[in-house]
């Protein structure tokens, strides 16, 4: 039954508008405005469900090019996680270490990671980059970004 | 004293050599920060505050005026460079812009959107000038019912935002218009959807959704396509000279959208992005090669390039005339004023001609300089596309984190961007557009409010919503808008049918 | 794959170095008491608002009258109406983290939008006041408040108000409040939201009829004839051009107020010395000539409390709307 991509999200999206919908039928009633703050909420949750009913017997196939860009090698999906999983600890690190420190961190491992092999040169942009933005925000712009544990 | 007068003594001001000196200090410091992913004409304008106090009111807000053009003029770039809209009224220049950057054109697209920009930017200060006083009146036009067709009209158009399964699109809609309804219901002041989460109560921050499903996607791919010699073209900046042809192209958006942009710039809480959003759409229903648009058209990045300026300008008239802040900015923008203090509105003109009328001139000049600034500065700036892609992929994941971060200071947004990056990335791999969703998030969220402030001072009574011959208007508009693809597609298919027999 | 292991080496040494807390402490000498390295005021809003605008403004008076030695850092912690910046407090705890604030403290917890209230915090100061104002249109048939609530007894679905915050929230509690006062049924009051300038379109055009805001955002329209104020929510007649044109609910015979109190709070547990330093500068910075200067260029009145006097006086406010709030059914 779900033999195809879309069927299968269109299973997904049922099951995510059944949730929507779940949470709007609870919302906290407001008894002083003709249309409370649930009717759109609930609109949405069926118009949802209807297009997801339509996209599951959506006969048209897809094109060939569709389905090669999902093609994605088992060993990219790897690189993209640890990229995400690299993004996930800088912002976990951001507020404690710093944003001067995380920054200069992430840029020289995530470039190193995704292939970058001139050394000088990565050393040289994780410090200055973060640098020129830090003294921007934090002294010119007055915007303060996370100082850490570093004296400045 | 009549309104040339009042113009003479504005020129006076603008064309001192102080005028002048901050005009240019205030575009260049708005075109520097709105090139800043995050940092948007707000960020500029309540940053450049203190700096402006003890100056002369009138040199002080052409400076100001001119930070919020400029950061307007500079937000394209990141959008056509690195897919990565700073601001809102940007995210319709990525949908063309950045195809082209793609292609090898990156400097003939920066080129086609300052000069759209210069373009939108110069007739809609002439219409400010001619108008202001006039189109107060314009300004106040739009009740609830109104905004409510109007936004209406806008959402009608994602069909056309899309080249593939229109049923595709509307799923995409229907989860932007969904993520629009997260946070404290203004009308009631009910949570929906927070979870108690306080960090959701206000909603989702537009640039945590458009960073994520636009910039956060691209690094996906970036980074699958990392090594792939074949698109080494994409770094080229190519030539920036337009051609004829290309002039030719621009003319039309450039023309129509100054005047359409500069009128919904006008409108209190419409603004540059629904400009952007509808310009696109006006321009992709008008044009005989709507296939082109998405796929680097110049027409289609002509088009929200030039709405997005002249609504900047749009926006000073209920600013200026009326003292009503139409959007977070122009409140920013007041707040400015006050401090300075000026008060805008009604008596603005007659009780300081020069600051009013200094405004509007300064921003011819303004509006010149950012066009030889920027031109010639273009090939340094696409530069940024020659940096090794694994390098360039890190800063671009950097500056979409921080453009998050410098509006939030929350890790809570960051931890979003990075759930509605996933979300861009499969939403890109199962062929769901992404600019339905942002669309329906911008429009959907005002359309709601609209349709339930009208129907609270109306009682509950659905008349109110066709009572007024404008919001008729608009949504007959809507409704021709909706239907007539579908007949003409069935002509065409008729027409094929009959071809092929 | 190495670079996997590697990788993932790393994180885990990042996230045990992430996990050491490190706390700033304070320096306490006999009695005195004096901040350690920054002060930083947080404004729990986005820039240019009201409370980043009052935070900014207070800083740039500290630092550059020499008040303080040490350097003034305002920080952004926006959402949750104020939540967000309030746990940020909260959690910090730490004396040199201090916050602005105004009523929202008080509406927000009681609308159950956020556990923190000000019981939760120290408030140090208050500094300065706001007032509500009432207005409608320059062609409205009602010229003073009561001709307004004498229709609104009469039938209160034939007025609208309209303002810029949520129900249960500042513009439509203040009204409620001078409603209530002045006998209206105000479970029946239709109140629209409207924000970017939408509340004073509407009332430009006919879409609503009251409009609930601030005095400060009425003076200009009122001077050019656009709108009139029916009444202001001040104990005493304004002072200034225009302001003093405006009758106070009281003269009307209203017996209420409201005020936009904003003011300066620090975490729950701070020493008496820490309060002591904060209550003295920031004494200083409210008789401060540049500050004075401020005050009048935004339209805000002098309103100094020190520690004492403010507890007690949002205390009395908490009560007040609180059973206001109650009887909507607003309250958590």
């Amino acid at each position: 039954m779900l033999k195809t991509m879309n069927r299968k999200i269109s299973v997904v999206l049922i099951l995510f508008s059944a949730g929507y919908l779940y949470l709007s039928y609870n919302l906290k009633e407001y008894p002083y405005v003709p249309v409370d703050s649930d009717l759109v909420p609930k609109a949405l949750g069926f118009v949802l469900i209807g297009l997801a009913v339509l996209l599951f017997f959506d006969k048209s196939s897809e094109e060939e090019g569709e389905k090669k860009k999902r093609t994605v090698p088992k060993k990219e999906i790897g690189v993209m996680a640890a990229v995400g999983g690299m993004i996930f600890i800088y912002i976990l690190l951001f507020e404690v270490i710093g944003f001067l420190l995380a920054t200069a961190l992430f840029i020289f491992f995530c470039s190193w990671f995704l292939g970058y092999d001139k050394w000088v040169s990565n050393v040289l942009v994780s410090l200055i980059f973060p640098s020129a933005l830090y003294y921007l925000f934090n002294y010119l712009l007055q915007i303060r970004l996370p100082q850490g544990i570093l004296p400045f | 004293m009549g309104a040339l007068d009042g113009l003479m003594q504005g020129f006076q001001v603008a064309f001192s050599w102080e005028g002048i000196l901050f005009v240019l200090i205030g575009v260049v410091t708005g075109t520097l920060i709105g090139m800043m992913p995050g940092l948007g004409p707000i960020s500029a304008i309540a940053i450049m505050i203190p700096v402006t106090y003890g100056m002369n009111p009138s040199s002080a807000l052409v400076m100001m005026a001119g930070v919020y053009y400029g950061a307007v003029f500079g937000g394209s770039t990141s959008s056509i460079l690195l897919n990565a809209p700073g601001i809102s009224g940007t995210v319709a220049t990525s949908f063309d812009g950045y195809p082209m950057a793609q292609r090898g054109e990156a400097g003939k697209a920066l080129a086609v959107a300052a000069i759209s920009s210069f373009i939108g930017g110069t007739v809609s200060v002439v219409l400010l000038m001619l108008f202001a006083p006039a189109l107060a009146s314009v300004a106040i036009s739009f009740g609830p019912p109104e905004y409510f067709a109007l936004m209406f009209l806008g959402l009608t158009a994602i069909s056309s935002l899309s080249d593939g399964s229109t049923v595709k699109a509307l799923i995409s809609a229907t989860l932007g218009f969904m993520a629009a309804t997260i946070g404290i219901d203004a009308q009631t002041g009910t949570n929906r959807f927070t979870f108690g989460n306080p960090n959701l109560m206000e909603g989702i921050d537009f640039l945590v959704i458009a960073l994520g499903l636009f910039a956060l996607a691209e690094v996906c791919f970036l980074i699958l396509n990392r090594k792939d010699k074949s698109l080494s073209k994409q770094s080229d900046i190519g030539n920036l000279k337009l051609s004829r042809d290309d002039f030719k192209e621009m003319k039309g958006p450039m023309t129509r959208q100054s005047f359409l942009g500069f009128l919904l710039g006008v409108l209190p809480g419409a603004g540059a992005t629904i400009a952007s959003f509808i310009g696109y759409i006006t321009e992709k229903r008008i044009t005989k090669k709507p296939e082109e648009f998405g796929k680097g058209s110049i027409k289609g990045l002509s088009a929200p390039e030039t709405a997005n300026n002249a609504a900047t300008s749009g926006a000073f008239v209920p600013l200026l005339s009326l003292g009503i802040p139409g959007s977070g900015t122009t409140a920013v923008m007041l707040g400015a004023f006050l401090v300075m203090g000026i008060q805008p509105g009604p008596l603005l003109v007659q009780d300081r001609p020069d600051v009013f009328w200094g405004i509007i001139a300064s921003m011819y000049i303004g509006n010149v300089f950012l066009l030889i600034l920027n031109l010639p500065l273009i090939p340094y700036i696409a530069k940024i596309l020659k940096i090794s892609r694994p390098l360039l992929i890190s800063l671009v994941i950097i500056f979409s984190l921080i453009g998050v971060y410098s509006i939030s200071f929350s890790t809570f947004d960051l931890y979003l961007l990075l759930a509605f990056g996933l979300l861009g990335y499969l939403m890109r791999l199962f062929s769901f557009p992404a600019a339905p969703f942002i669309l329906a998030f911008i429009l959907g969220g005002m359309m709601e409010q609209a349709l339930r402030q009208a129907l609270t001072a109306s009682g509950g009574s659905l008349l109110v919503l066709v009572e007024d011959p404008i919001s008729v208007g608009l949504l007959a508009v809507s409704f021709l808008s909706f239907i007539v693809p579908f007949i003409r597609k069935k002509r065409e298919d008729n027409k094929q049918n009959q071809d092929a027999a | 794959m190495k670079k996997l292991w590697g990788l993932a080496i790393l994180s885990l040494l990042v996230f045990t170095v992430a996990c050491g807390e490190q706390s700033s402490g304070t320096t306490e000498s006999d009695g005195e008491w004096k901040p350690d390295g920054n002060i930083e005021i947080v404004a729990p809003g986005g820039a240019g608002g009201g409370w980043d605008t009052t935070a900014r403004s207070v800083g740039k008076v500290l630092e550059d009258q020499e008040i303080v030695e040490n350097d003034v850092a305002v920080v952004n912690k926006p959402g949750g109406g104020g939540a967000v910046g309030w746990s940020y407090i909260n959690s910090t705890n730490s004396p040199e983290n201090i916050f602005v604030s105004s009523p929202p403290l008080i509406f927000v917890p009681l609308n159950g939008q956020s556990d923190l209230s000000y019981e939760d915090f120290t408030p140090l100061s208050n500094m300065i006041a706001d007032y509500g104002a009432f207005a409608v249109a320059d062609d409205a048939k009602w010229n003073n408040l009561n001709e307004l609530f004498e229709d609104m007894k009469a039938d209160p679905s034939s007025v609208t108000v309209v303002g810029a915050s949520s129900p249960g929230s500042m513009d439509h509690m203040q009204f409620v409040k001078v409603a209530k006062a002045a006998g209206v049924d105000i479970q029946k009051i239709k109140y629209v939201s409207a924000q970017d300038g939408g509340a004073l379109t509407q009332i430009l055009n006919g879409s609503a009829d009251v409009y609930s805001t601030g005095v400060a955002e009425t003076i200009e329209q009122v001077k050019a004839g656009k709108i009139k104020v029916l009444g202001v929510t001040s104990e005493e007649r304004l002072e200034g051009e225009v302001l003093s044109t405006f009758e106070t609910a009281k003269e009307q015979g209203i017996d209420t107020t409201f005020v936009n109190w904003r003011g300066f709070f620090g975490p729950k547990d701070m020493s008496p010395e820490a309060v002591a330093y904060y209550e003295e500068k920031f004494k200083e910075v409210s008789e401060s000539h540049a500050f004075a200067d401020i005050r009048s260029k935004y339209g805000w009145d002098e309103m100094y409390m020190d520690s004492e006097a403010y507890k007690e006086f949002l205390k009395e406010q908490t009560e007040e709307l609180g059973s206001l709030l109650e009887e909507l059914g607003l309250g958590k």
